[in-house]
């Protein structure tokens, strides 16, 4: 998600947290197995909080404080037990960032269409569903299901 | 108009003030709407854009404390389990409700002959039927004729589709053998009145791009402007005042510039819902009513009904495309909405199913229950419940208690220096028995409608919509704040027409009930025109 109001120097992250941030993102949500769903490494992350939880950046940057500056360096199945123990240590800061991270990452038209949507705003496209079959309600006009006479 | 003098000054331009507005326009009065805030732009809605589903957690949020528009004002819910949800526009709370529109049934009027407890309406079914019916054809009621729940009543438009998630579930109804029926619900199925219909999209409750879902602001506002009614936005009354003779003279105001403004008016209707209202009463303090204007009695405030919500989910095998259709309304069950001797409480709950969630909204509420995790189990897991859950509310009818009140908080202010509500609540013993008796029928439904797994829970916190029972009518003044026609006992101008007025809650949404009543009582005010005031 591209934000045109955001421009570079919004970016409160130094280079080795920005590459954290994309090794952290990657661990939260990676690649499906089929490809269909993309890892949330792509994730334009910052300008999405800037624009909907610019309170949550200070969390952010207090969580990446918690790595070490190698973290990015390190393969995945190395990664992930960092961030087990990191989701443990600072759980209340992580869960707000996990949220917003699945936020963000649903939004975006790759994740959209990987989930088998038609990616974009839902008006003024809409969406067809079934009428349904009213004859559904046969034993309920048959069966006792009379007001309460006051 | 400043100085100037209307007829009927009515505070509040929600779902009451609008109906009360259009009712008296062909009285051909000066009739002047003073609304806190401002006329939304559909095309702004968060269905317009790519990022809805943030967009609603935000700016769209249903909890002022949240939003913090500058229309809003701040809510103290600190000594309440629920807090109160509103949204303040031209349209008021209809802008993101649900829309679901049942009436109350003929049962909830005599609560008190038929159950022993609170009290029976001064009024009934039968005489408000036809404000009803009107009030169905003003706002575009879909629905279907013939539910047995109910004495006969024809919607005007045809309900609005079941989906995938209505059959499911109404298969586990029938299984069961127990009552459903499509909701009756504030959107339009056809073209109507110049509106277009439904398409479906979903996201109801951050306001409806299409204008199929009717809020007061593309239905009955257009039409009482057009017979003459001013309506002036963001204008934030502070309190009611009384001449000499202990009538109501006008209101004092904060106009868009935040400057006082003092509006003389023959008749004041107050429409801010149970606890805006309250709020400006209890505010407008004098010699005459040290305790707020119309508070004789010191009922203004008390007896503050919430319908405390519990929900339940279903996961199913099968894909039920739940997030397309609107979000709030589907079918409902009134099984349970009767009081029944062999339980253990009285009264009874409403059961609404609704549908699923958006691709955001599955996520959040998967992690939050710990079924969708983070890391490479991810997508199964979304997989799995994207789509495939559907949801049940059981909405719990309250009874009116005095320690559930809202007063002036002391310290907490608005941006005009207002004093905030204060809300203090709690879940009565016999609404927790009913809400846990409606999850466990909650879970044997989406059991016997093929869930394979079920989760339940509640009180939810911010679910505080319905906002009734703080000036409650009645026939005696030493019982009640209004007469059986919306008037103050105390204050002969000064009128209520929104949720306050209500003697006991009924188990269901009440915005219909709500209007039906703002119907009545301009009618009766039409009636009474030349001795309104004896």
């Amino acid at each position: 998600m591209t934000n045109n109001t955001v421009i570079t120097s919004d970016n409160p992250l130094n280079n080795t947290q920005q590459k954290n941030l994309i090794a952290l993102l990657d661990v939260l949500i990676p690649a499906s197995d089929d490809e269909l769903m993309p890892s949330a490494a792509g994730l334009d992350f910052i300008p999405y909080l800037h624009l909907h939880s610019a309170e949550t950046i200070p969390i952010l940057l207090q969580l990446l404080d918690h790595l070490e500056p190698q973290f990015c360096t390190l393969s995945p199945a190395l990664r992930q037990p960092i961030v087990e123990q990191l989701s443990n240590t600072q759980a209340a800061q992580f869960r707000t960032i996990v949220m917003q991270v699945f936020a963000c990452y649903y939004q975006t038209e790759a994740a959209q269409k990987g989930i088998g949507l038609e990616a974009g705003a839902p008006f003024p496209r809409g969406n067809d569903i079934e009428a349904g079959d009213l004859s559904l309600l046969d034993p309920v006009i048959a069966g006792d299901h009379g007001y309460r006479k006051a | 108009m400043a100085e100037d003098i209307v007829d009927v000054l009515i505070v509040g331009a929600g779902a009451s003030g609008a109906a009360v507005a259009y009712s008296l326009a062909d009285t051909r009065m000066r009739i002047l709407c003073l609304e806190q805030g401002d006329w939304m732009n559909s095309s702004e809605y968060p269905s317009t854009k790519m990022d809805w589903e943030a967009r609603q957690f935000k700016e769209y949020n249903i909890d002022p404390n949240i939003r913090s528009n500058s229309a809003d004002y701040p809510i103290n819910n600190d000594e309440s389990p629920i807090s109160v949800v509103n949204f303040n526009g031209v349209g008021g709370s209809t802008i993101l409700y649900g829309a679901h529109f049942p009436r109350l049934h003929p049962s909830d009027f005599k609560v008190k002959s038929l159950d022993g407890v609170a009290d029976d309406w001064p009024v009934d079914y039968d005489l408000l039927e036809p404000y009803f019916a009107h009030n169905d054809r003003m706002m575009g009621v879909s629905g279907l004729a013939g539910d047995p729940a109910y004495p006969p009543k024809q919607p005007p438009l045809p309900p609005i589709p079941l989906g995938l998630v209505g059959e499911t579930m109404a298969r586990g109804y029938n299984q069961l053998g127990w009552h459903w029926w499509p909701s009756d619900s504030a959107i339009i199925s056809e073209a109507y009145e110049g509106r277009d219909k439904c398409l479906n999209l979903g996201p109801c409750m951050s306001g409806c791009a299409q204008g199929a879902k009717s809020s007061t602001d593309i239905n009955y506002w257009p039409a009482a402007i057009r017979a003459g009614v001013e309506l002036k936005t963001r204008c934030r009354v502070r309190e009611v005042t009384l001449n000499e003779q202990g009538m109501a003279n006008g209101v004092i105001y904060y106009d868009e510039d935040g400057l006082e403004q003092f509006q003389r008016a023959e008749v004041v209707i107050m429409a801010c819902n149970g606890v805006g209202t309250p709020r400006i009463l209890l505010n407008s303090q004098s010699n005459l009513f040290p305790e707020g204007i119309a508070n004789s009695t010191g009922l203004v405030g008390k007896n503050l009904m919430f319908h405390p919500v519990g929900f339940v989910q279903g996961l199913f095998d099968e894909d039920l495309q739940s997030h397309k259709g609107p979000q709030a309304c589907c079918i409902l069950s009134k099984q349970f909405y009767e009081t029944d001797p062999q339980r253990d409480f009285v009264r009874g709950y409403n059961m609404q199913v609704s549908r699923g969630a958006g691709p955001v909204g599955t996520a959040l509420q998967g992690y939050a229950s710990g079924n969708i995790p983070w890391g490479s189990k991810h997508h199964a897991a979304f997989k799995k419940r994207f789509d495939h859950v559907a949801a049940l509310a059981i909405l719990c009818e309250d009874l009116p208690e005095l320690h559930n009140q809202v007063t002036l908080d002391p310290e907490l202010v608005d941006a005009d220096g207002i004093p905030a509500p204060k809300i203090n609540y709690q879940i009565s013993e016999n609404t927790q028995k009913m809400l846990k008796h409606g999850l466990a029928r909650g879970e044997e439904v989406m059991r016997a409608a093929g869930a394979t797994e079920v989760f339940s829970g509640g009180p939810v916190r911010p679910a505080g919509w319905h906002l009734l029972g703080t000036a409650r009518m009645g026939n005696d003044p030493k019982t009640s704040v209004v007469n059986n026609w919306g008037r103050s006992h105390d204050v002969k101008n000064l009128f209520i027409v929104d949720g306050s007025i209500f003697v006991t809650a009924g188990g269901l949404n009440p915005t219909s009930t709500i209007q039906a009543l703002s119907l009545y009582i301009a009618d009766s005010i039409k009636k009474n025109l030349a001795n309104l005031f004896d």
